[in-house]
């Protein structure tokens, strides 16, 4: 098992960095994530907003790691829960792949929180369990697979600032993007 | 963005357009009435439902490390 975890900064109020999050797909940082789905959505009783999504995801798994796994099975899907506190001004997110988990998991999650110094900023936290199974070499699958966490993360950071700019600036109509 | 099922794109869209509008110009400006979605949602579930069965992909009984832990799905 590998734990890995990162933050990082968006330079946007947090309304601006969820109104792109919630609609973060399609993105051309992320072009493994070809569907995604709302399985299902309800307000709970606090007025938190809760979405069940599945993503359809032509995993990057790294190559050396997908010939020891000996799997030539690149779709993966991953189911996510989000809930968007506006009160509170947080949303959480965590997900976890629901194929291929005789082999590996990665379960990750993400926190989005204004700056508690400054609310024009938005920080991201983000962590991550990766436990791959029944291998003997697989504390150094686990390290490489953090590798990639940490290259995937930065693509989602991109991801986030795209939306924003193509959507927020350029007023895009917001079906051009879902 | 595409649905998992081919033919449920459309449905999906047309779901997500509605669902954004809501997001950004009622929920998140602290209107706390439900999306006014619930018809195209339905109408797209439908769709999604049995493309998920015949892919069979396992959506059912995963236990998150997230916050799900504390709702079970509905």
């Amino acid at each position: 098992m590998k734990i890995w975890s990162t933050e990082h900064i968006f330079s946007y109020p947090w309304e601006t960095v969820i109104k792109a999050a919630m609609r973060k797909y399609p993105n051309p940082m992320n072009p493994s994530v070809v569907g995604v789905d709302v399985l299902d959505r309800n307000l709970d009783t606090n007025g938190r907003l809760h979405s069940h999504r599945l993503l359809s995801t032509e995993w990057g798994l790294p190559g050396v790691v997908r010939a020891i796994l000996g799997t030539n099975r690149t779709m993966t899907y991953v189911k996510e829960h989000s809930i968007v506190d506006p009160d509170e001004k947080k949303m959480e997110l965590s997900s976890t792949n629901i194929t291929l988990t005789n082999l590996i998991s990665v379960d990750e999650r993400l926190v989005y929180r204004p700056h508690p110094e400054n609310p024009e900023v938005t920080v991201l936290t983000q962590e991550a369990i990766i436990t791959v199974k029944g291998v003997s070499l697989s504390s150094y699958l686990e390290g490489l697979m953090a590798l990639t966490m940490s290259a995937n993360a930065r693509k989602g950071w991109d991801a986030i600032e795209w939306i924003i700019q193509n959507s927020e600036r350029e007023n895009v109509p917001l079906c051009d993007l879902c | 963005m595409n649905s998992v099922g081919e033919g449920c794109t459309d449905l999906k869209r047309e779901y997500d357009l509605c669902f954004n509008r809501w997001f950004a110009e009622k929920f998140l400006k602290g209107d706390r009435s439900g999306d006014p979605c619930t018809e195209l949602f339905k109408k797209y579930q439908t769709c999604v439902q049995k493309a998920i069965k015949e892919k069979d992909i396992p959506i059912e009984g995963l236990e998150f490390m997230g916050p799900s832990k504390d709702k079970a799905d509905s």
